[in-house]
């Protein structure tokens, strides 16, 4: 065999399938976080979102208050807890915890699951206004003991809906279309 | 091409070096190694590829926290701004201005509609002091000789001081700025009462004491005057740059900017001359300059007086017209180099203007011209039309005289102690040096104030005190006018409002006092302010006061004011007996520093000079000719020789500048401060208490070389159209047709479904001050790059303000415009992104992805505007804290190796389309109001969509007078700029 030969046949597609595998791996395992979905973190007070939401039949709204009237949906004071737990369920060690906290005047510090980069400038209200279902982005969020992340926080997901938005909306909603220009969500 | 020849700088107006500067086409040198080709190429790729690796490996982190309020408080929403009125105070000005804050902290300071003086306009100062409060340089606890300490501990130390005092007997000097408060003036009667030996003595160095010095004699008190340039037909600016550099700026261009809006061509104009030896922001928007040498302008006042006089004006009572002799406009105007017909022009202007006429003498001139300016604007009766003349004294000031008397007596040892409340005297006096020395001599010294500056180095105890934007206060700016000032942030270091201090200093004094000045205020307001009998409760009225900032209420009448007329032929006969010779060093408060107290401010001192687009310094200014004939130019180091005194300083050629005249701003040089330390040199020494203005100095090359810092100083404008400077006679000419210029084009029409942004700026109303460029520093977290990168063009400013001359270097004409990214529908930027990260968005933005730039930099070498601003280095990670405080959540801070540019604040327009989609209506018209213009004291910037016909913007985009820059280029700006108009005396040349 001619010694280019050797060159051509063996050893330029073992050091490209090399590199292909390197890239590729390298490109897994350094994808950010967000990009995962199931990501479901171990809250500092297990917060049950199906005892609230879906036994209970709490409205998102009623803790989630920022969603109609700012880009955040926001995460509720320590307060809005205690609006029902100064009475109810006050004999759960979680609740005491709560408690604690609040007569201390110190937040609960819950791990983020949704993040966003810097450079994107999501807005809760358009979504919240046109009539757009919590869960279409964050699951049935009403079933889940612990929140884990329904939806890949990939560009590729805004826009896919943003695209063809008419499985998000209520029926009779007159949107047909999202924006899709980058000023949109970046600044 | 036709019309005027427009220039930027004296290079490129002597030997036009062709569109780029020399060696800008050749290929740059190659590296010093004797190969630099493959081997170097080799390293540098793989140092690149390790880099890239490095970076890529990054530990991912997760999703982080997220920290609600224990307690929310009830006016808070995560992501929605809060608005609070509050005022500021600078010297003798007070500004209402509202601020932003997110999540309980300061992002933004606006002007506040609901003020009288102003509408809507702050002074750029004010914006640009929020990061005053976030100054990593705040003394953050109180210190003791050096150390930290407590409070209480600092505190005891100095009143067990004040108690021995007392009962010594020995005074105590308590320096402070203008007391322009009531509660505050109040508070110091309370203590002065406790403490019989205190000696208050309100300090600001940059105050116009020569004014004072002439209205105190001629009037028989030192008068707040306020000129009212709205109602002006006349004006005459004796080096008063009214527009610039003066405290009360954002008024004088809101009300000036109303005469300069003719309805169309033959519409009414007012006429502005300026007189001054350097160019000043005013001089380079008059309409009729006389570059003169400023010991001369006493004598044209005089003389202007006496042409009036002869004309049939009446002179003030018991004045002597002998002293108006020596005096004669034809022998002024021959000996100053002016034409004498633009002279009878301007008297003609003056006794046909009558009330309507206003003459301004800067506070750099002598008292003589300050006297010669009041005679004037008797003459001309412009009392209480052009000129309104308080009922009530001006806040009490000590003079520079008094400055002095009382440094002499700390130096003799006669203080028992001194305490300096934001007064800098160690920096900013007649005598610094002296002060040091002098302070030796007092046993305690404290020091009120946010920053361990010159005079906190000599002084024992360190007392830090709240920023204005942590304070209660409330100001009397005007009879009949009342501003609060309250807290936007609670304090953010271990910091007292200095109000505090005096009140636990005046409850161990025996003092009966309460606790904190919010209550000491509003106990005050509750006894003087609220109206007795009021149906309305007082809280209620205290709550309304709060939310507006101001309370105006009904003024008495001032009554009419003579003048002594024996007061100004006094000042007469001492004008015409002064023989001015060498050159003449004319020293002013800088428009950024203003006295010195902002030099920590980044975005002051980068802010481009409104007139030399200096920044980072002050040089000495001096005349083209003199330039010359000394062979000196820009960067070279001059010594300037002053009766003993020597300064040594990079000299700058200043086009329209009065030959024999040096300028020199005042406010740099500080000592200490992490920005402001070694930036230019301090001139307040050179002043001393014989005033601004300083006769018989000489001026000699060194041969050394200190490079400016300077922007707007590359590339040639080879003669395209980018400013248009029409006269009024000019407009009626060229008006028909300006605006319908059209260009062939290869692209396909654009379609812009619901909105198209667009923006109009009137060149006209525009007097360059350069405050949209500190707001859209401040709302587009713009970062601060420093000399050296200015130096080599650099510089990040989104919003630039570009001055061009016209005429010869001598007395050139000069246009203000401001350049933003112009959003063109066929813009060059985009066609070659490689990567995208510019395109265009449907309602017309040509929007910039940060996250998607890869940093080629095509998009600013095809701008033709050059708008976009590269990130050569990383500005934003590194701040010391809490400097990252200042940043406006709603817009990205970018990295390193990206590009960035104006978005029209898209923060905001996108703010504005979802508050208006969530109450079911379109955008209002008006509604989204971009930095620049919300700043814009002129009202000269104007926003809104394009697509809908009765928008104001697209009302200014058809006007007669619109031009798009480099309109030929076909790339179709989405911005309209309105041609500079001037208002010559003679009809035809300007």
């Amino acid at each position: 065999m001619h010694p280019h030969d050797r060159v051509a046949r063996i050893v330029l597609p073992v050091g490209a399938a090399a590199v292909l595998t390197t890239v590729l791996i390298v490109g897994w395992v350094t994808q950010p976080d967000r990009f995962v979905v199931g990501y479901a973190p171990l809250q500092p007070i297990p917060f049950s979102h199906r005892l609230h939401a879906g036994d209970n039949k709490i409205p998102c709204l009623y803790c989630h208050t920022g969603a109609q009237r700012s880009r955040h949906a926001g995460v509720p004071a320590l307060q809005t807890c205690m609006n029902c737990h100064a009475v109810t369920r006050m004999d759960r060690p979680a609740i005491q915890k709560l408690t604690a906290l609040y007569k201390e005047g110190r937040p609960v510090e819950w791990r983020r699951v949704y993040l966003l980069p810097d450079h994107v400038y999501f807005d809760h209200r358009p979504h919240v206004n046109d009539g757009i279902a919590c869960q279409t982005c964050h699951g049935e969020v009403q079933t889940m003991e612990r929140v884990s992340r329904a939806m890949s926080l990939r560009m590729g997901n805004c826009l896919r809906c943003h695209r063809d938005p008419s499985a998000a909306l209520p029926t009779g909603s007159k949107v047909v279309r999202g924006a899709e220009n980058c000023y949109a969500c970046h600044r | 091409m036709t019309g005027p020849r427009f220039w930027k700088t004296l290079g490129t107006r002597r030997d036009s070096f062709g569109e780029f500067p020399p060696g800008a086409q050749e290929p740059p040198p190659p590296p010093g190694e004797a190969d630099p080709s493959r081997r170097r190429f080799l390293a540098l790729t793989g140092a690149s590829a390790a880099l890239a690796a490095g970076v890529a490996c990054a530990p991912s982190s997760d999703g982080g926290l997220v920290v609600p309020y224990a307690k929310k408080p009830e006016e808070v929403v995560p992501g929605v701004a809060n608005y609070y009125a509050s005022a500021f105070q600078e010297g003798e000005a007070v500004h209402g201005v509202l601020v932003k804050t997110r999540e309980g902290r300061p992002i933004h300071v606006e002007g506040n509609d609901a003020w009288p003086l102003a509408p809507g306009a702050a002074h750029f100062r004010a914006t640009a002091d929020l990061l005053g409060l976030y100054d990593p340089d705040r003394v953050r606890a109180p210190q003791v000789e050096g150390r930290q300490a407590a409070w209480p501990q600092a505190l005891d130390r100095l009143a067990a001081a004040l108690r021995e005092a007392r009962a010594s007997g020995k005074p105590v000097l308590l320096m402070t700025p203008a007391l322009l408060s009531p509660a505050r003036r109040a508070l110091l009667g309370d203590l002065q009462r406790a403490l019989p030996t205190l000696r208050v003595a309100p300090w600001e160095p940059a105050a116009d004491h020569a004014g004072r010095a002439a209205r105190k004699a001629l009037y028989g008190g030192a008068l707040a005057v306020r000129p009212r340039f709205d109602r002006a037909k006349v004006i005459l600016a004796l080096e008063a740059d009214f527009l610039g550099a003066l405290p009360g700026a954002p008024e004088a261009i809101a009300g000036f900017a109303q005469g300069r809006r003719p309805a169309g061509p033959g519409g009414a104009m007012s006429r502005l001359y300026a007189a001054e030896g350097v160019m000043t922001l005013t001089g380079s928007k008059a309409d009729l300059r006389f570059p003169v040498r400023p010991s001369s302008l006493a004598a044209l006042g005089f003389a202007l007086a006496k042409a009036l006089a002869a004309r049939g004006a009446v002179l003030p009572a018991g004045f002597d017209p002998a002293a108006l002799a020596p005096f004669d406009l034809a022998a002024w105007a021959a000996a100053q180099k002016v034409a004498p017909a633009s002279l009878d022009h301007l008297v003609a202007d003056l006794a046909a203007a009558g009330r309507e006429g206003l003459v301004l003498a800067g506070p750099s001139l002598p008292p003589e011209a300050h006297a010669a300016a009041a005679l004037l604007n008797g003459l001309l009766g412009a009392e209480g039309c052009t000129l309104d003349l308080s009922a009530s004294p001006a806040a009490e000031l000590i003079s520079p005289a008094e400055m002095e008397e009382l440094r002499v007596q700390a130096a003799s040892g006669a203080f028992a102690a001194a305490l300096f409340w934001e007064a800098n005297p160690l920096h900013a006096s007649p005598d610094p040096q002296g002060w040091a020395k002098a302070l030796a001599r007092v046993p305690m010294c404290a020091r009120l104030g946010l920053h361990r500056d010159e005079t906190a180095a000599a002084c024992g105890l360190l007392l830090p005190i709240h920023h204005w934007l942590e304070s209660w206060n409330d100001f009397d700016p005007r009879e009949g006018l009342l501003a609060l000032q309250q807290p936007a942030v609670g304090p953010l270091h271990d910091t007292r409002q200095a109000e505090e201090v005096l009140l636990t200093l005046l409850r161990a004094l025996g003092g009966d006092a309460p606790a904190d000045y919010h209550a000491y205020l509003q106990a005050r307001w509750r006894r003087e302010v609220y109206p007795a009998g009021s149906p309305v409760s007082f809280e209620g009225f205290w709550n309304a006061c709060l939310h507006d900032g101001v309370l105006a209420h009904e003024a008495a009448p001032a009554a009419a004011r003579a003048l002594d007329g024996e007061a100004v032929s006094a000042f007469a006969r001492s004008a015409a007996a002064s023989a001015p010779s060498g050159h003449e060093l004319l020293l002013y408060a800088d428009a950024k520093t203003w006295d010195g107290r902002y030099a920590n401010n980044g975005w002051l001192q980068e802010l481009p000079d409104p007139v030399t687009k200096n920044t980072w310094g002050n040089p000495v200014s001096l005349s083209p000719g003199d330039a010359r004939r000394l062979g000196l130019s820009d960067g070279d180091v001059v010594r300037v020789d002053l009766a003993g005194e020597t300064l040594l300083a990079p000299a700058l050629v200043q086009p329209g500048q009065a030959e024999g005249v040096l300028g020199l701003a005042l406010g740099y040089g500080r000592s200490a401060g992490s920005v402001a330390s070694g930036v230019g040199l301090n001139g307040w020494p050179l002043a001393g208490a014989r005033g601004l203005l300083r006769l018989g100095a000489a001026l000699v090359g060194t041969g050394e070389r200190a490079p400016l810092a300077r922007t707007q100083e590359h590339h040639d404008l080879l003669g395209r159209d980018i400013v248009r400077l029409w006269t009024l006679a000019e407009y009626a000419e060229k008006a028909e047709g300006a605006a319908k210029e059209t260009f062939p084009t290869l692209y396909p029409p654009q379609e812009f479904p619901d909105h198209k942004w667009g923006m109009a700026i009137d060149l006209s109303a525009c007097v360059g001050c350069s405050g949209c460029v500190v707001a859209c520093q401040s709302e587009n977290n713009v970062p601060v790059v420093g000399p050296e990168q200015v130096r080599r063009g650099r510089e990040m400013h989104w919003i630039r303000v570009d001055r061009y001359y016209e005429g010869p270097a001598e007395a050139p004409r000069t246009v203000h415009q401001p350049m933003v990214c112009q959003q063109c529908d066929d813009a060059p930027c985009e066609n070659v992104c490689p990567v995208q990260a510019t395109n265009h968005s449907p309602d017309g933005l040509n929007q910039m992805a940060y996250n998607r730039c890869v940093g080629t930099r095509y998009c600013a070498n095809n701008c033709p505007y050059k708008v976009r601003r590269f990130n050569f280095f990383d500005f934003t990670s590194a701040l010391p804290e809490p400097l990252d405080l200042a940043f406006n959540p709603e817009v990205t801070v970018r990295p390193r190796g990206v590009m960035e540019k104006c978005t029209f604040c898209i923060q905001r327009i996108q703010n504005a389309r979802q508050t208006a989609k969530g109450e079911g209506r379109s955008v209002r018209d008006g509604e989204i109001v971009p930095a620049c213009a919300a700043a814009c004291p002129a009202r000269a910037i104007v926003f809104g969509d394009l697509k809908d016909p009765r928008s104001a913007v697209s009302k200014l985009s058809r006007s007669d007078r619109g031009f798009k820059v480099l309109a030929e280029l076909g790339v179709k700006p989405s911005v309209t700029y309105l041609a500079d108009l001037r208002n010559p005396s003679d009809g035809g040349k300007v």
